[in-house]
């Protein structure tokens, strides 16, 4: 399968600072690609180069084939790409801002199609400020599909955005992909990467940390569940120390090993020992931890994310 | 380009804001200049060309001063002259006392010197040069002059005072301050509106990343602003004629020149103060703040460019920084060929002004832009 985009060591600094430090990835035609990392990790900066936005320091960007510093213009005209936050003319309507955007490109979409792909056939005459959040943000991927592009590049596409607003949009990316575009997105959230992405990049203080598809990704690392307590009142040391002696909890890059998270909330995180879900239960029941509530969950990308930087995902 | 262009231009028009600024703003100060009578108003300056120098002429001179006309300390050296100057606008009247002046009414002071004006019965008459712009001011100087003169020849009996005073009024070529003003205005308009609009538009844009989004796309992203700069030019060019066509057709402006010579003008400053718009935003972090910025560039200029009173009137080396202000050239210009007929090619110096702001603004402009 041909890449729609290889980059090869690329770096880029802001004086001493390395915003992306090295980084080297593919993305395959017709692949959905996501980029995952808390903010100021680079996902940004990467895409802006990507995108022509920015000159790196070093490293090679090729994009549909083309090298982005030599030909950024013909690669612009076939890719799409909604930026992070991005507004448009306030006095304009949609239809006029896609057929004002359209006019840039050779090749274009109608408006009321594209419109009515994000299912805003019936905002046409309106302005962008009278949309929801959610609504103006199917209109930003709408206008970044304007061209018929073969590579769309979205920017957290779904930061901000409530929970039905969020599956709409998943929804929407989906479709895209089903038209075999291509489709590289960033996002902080490890819930739509796992169920959006082929495959993903775990970025971190400018570096690839890992490179894999989801499963692959949370099959690799040593945390099989994630048990969530929440007790009537902090846990003894007594207590804490039942739990962590029960042989069953692994320590993490992260200390302490039991973070308090809310008021007398506890997460204990289990290796790949088949015994260690039992014992962990047993170690709560035996120390006398009066339980409020009780969770476990297998390993998600969440924690893949923890196990490589050590770092929380989300701010 | 052409779709960039008119959806700015529907963009413009869509911004009730914007159109309030470009046209209400300098219309309201043209309805301002329009209806009040600024030349009734204004202090007339009186020049005595006093060639009897004697007592009685002096008081004559005195009453003159005491009617609240402000006298030059130096007078024209002779009629002819002081006619030029009353016709150029530089004086607004010139009372000239001929040397036979006074003779025999104080004192029995012999005349002396040559006569200078018409006598009558051995009488000397003293003439009254007046400009033409307004009939109630031409009376009020003509009846405190006459005045004076019936208080210095009192001592005779009425039927040997004839009236002693000639007043000859000339056609001015000064035109009258409302018509000033009005071309100050357009100029005004125009510069406050490019900076600030382009200011603000531009550090918008950029606040919501839409600069960015062109960048993305194939545009070329010179076709942009240039799109965004002929849409602010055609607002200009409607500015300048909407403020000129309510001046002249509502408050009776007269204008000589054609309309057609200030066109270049007019572009030739905008653009200038569209780079100057363009440099303001690259200064502001916020619409708001380049608002502000924007204000503080135009409002001085807008007060020391001469829109409202001659550069000249200012102390020390200010006129000459004020004369060096883009809008001052672009005043001057309009100025000559609106109220003194004067074709676009006689006003050079100005145009070459504004040709050198242009490029300087320019070189300024393209250095300090950034685009997020």
């Amino acid at each position: 399968m041909s890449k729609a985009i290889r980059v090869e060591g690329l770096v880029k600094r802001y004086g001493d600072f390395a915003a992306v430090d090295d980084v080297s990835f593919d993305v395959s035609e017709g692949e959905v690609f996501g980029i995952l990392g808390p903010n100021g990790a680079g996902k940004t900066t990467t895409l802006e180069i990507i995108e022509g936005l920015q000159r790196p320091t070093s490293g090679q960007v090729t994009v549909l084939g083309k090298d982005i510093l030599k030909e950024p213009r013909p690669i612009k005209a076939r890719i799409g790409v909604q930026l992070q936050s991005s507004a448009y003319f306030s006095y304009l309507n949609l239809r006029e801002i896609l057929n004002l955007l359209g006019s840039f490109y050779p090749r274009r979409l109608p408006p009321d199609e594209l419109l009515a792909l994000v299912g805003l056939a019936d905002r046409a005459n309106s302005r962008i400020n009278q949309l929801s959040i959610g609504q103006s943000q199917r209109f930003t991927v709408a206008a970044s599909l304007v061209n018929d592009p073969e590579l769309v590049i979205l920017d957290e596409p779904t930061t901000g955005l409530d929970p039905q607003a969020r599956h709409n949009l998943w929804d929407l990316i989906s479709e895209i992909h089903a038209r075999n575009v291509t489709v590289v997105l960033t996002s902080h959230y490890m819930e739509e990467a796992e169920l959006l992405c082929q495959r993903l990049a775990i970025m971190d203080h400018g570096r690839i940390v890992a490179i894999d598809t989801p499963g692959n990704l949370i099959s690799r690392i040593d945390t099989t569940y994630t048990v969530k307590l929440q007790t009537d009142r902090p846990l003894s040391d007594g207590q804490c120390h039942a739990l962590k002696k029960g042989g069953s909890l692994q320590t993490l890059a992260v200390d302490p090993l039991i973070q308090p998270t809310s008021a007398n909330s506890y997460i204990l995180r289990l290796d790949r020992n088949p015994e260690s879900l039992n014992q962990a239960l047993d170690g709560i029941v035996r120390s006398g931890i009066s339980l409020k509530h009780l969770e476990i969950q297998p390993a998600t990308l969440e924690d893949v994310f923890l196990e490589l930087t050590g770092n929380e995902l989300r701010d | 380009m052409l779709a960039l262009t008119i959806a700015n231009l529907k963009m413009m028009a869509r911004n009730r804001q914007t159109t309030f600024w470009a046209l209400f703003f300098p219309l309201i100060m043209v309805a301002v200049f329009g209806l009040f009578d600024f030349n009734s108003f204004a202090s007339s300056n009186v020049a005595v060309l006093d060639l009897a120098d004697n007592a009685a002429s002096r008081q004559v001179a005195e009453s003159l001063s005491e009617a609240g006309l402000i006298q030059l300390d130096d007078p024209p050296t002779s009629l002819e002259a002081g006619r030029k100057a009353v016709e150029e606008g530089d004086l607004d009247f010139l009372v000239a006392i001929p040397a036979g002046f006074g003779a025999g009414t104080i004192d029995g002071e012999e005349p002396s010197g040559n006569p200078a004006a018409g006598q009558v019965d051995g009488a000397a008459l003293v003439t009254l040069v007046t400009g033409g712009e307004s009939e109630e001011r031409n009376q009020f100087v003509a009846n405190v002059l006459r005045r004076g003169i019936d208080t210095v020849t009192q001592g005779k009996p009425p039927e040997e005072r004839p009236d002693q005073l000639i007043t000859e009024r000339i056609e001015t070529c000064s035109a009258p301050y409302f018509d000033v003003v009005l071309l100050g205005l357009v100029g005004m308009g125009i510069m406050s509106h490019a900076i600030i609009s382009i200011a603000v538009h531009i550090s918008n844009y950029r606040n919501l990343s839409i600069l960015k989004r062109m960048l993305v796309t194939p545009l070329a992203i010179w076709k942009f602003f240039a799109a965004e700069v002929i849409a602010q030019l055609a607002l200009a060019v409607i500015q300048a004629a909407v403020i000129l066509g309510v001046g002249v057709f509502v408050f009776r402006a007269e204008l000589v020149g054609s309309v057609i010579h200030m066109l270049p003008i007019i572009i030739l400053g905008s653009l200038v103060f569209l780079n100057i718009g363009f440099i303001v935003s690259a200064w502001a972090n916020t619409p708001a703040a380049a608002s502000g910025m924007g204000n503080v560039v135009s409002l001085p200029m807008m007060f020391f460019a001469g829109t409202f009173f001659s550069t000249s009137a200012l102390p020390w080396l200010l006129p000459y920084v004020a004369d060096a202000l883009p809008l001052a050239p672009m005043i001057t210009a309009l100025r000559d060929i609106g109220l003194h007929g004067a074709n676009i090619w006689e006003v050079w110096q100005q145009l070459a002004w504004l040709a050198g702001w242009l490029v300087a603004t320019s070189v300024v402009a393209v250095r300090v832009f950034r685009f997020s």
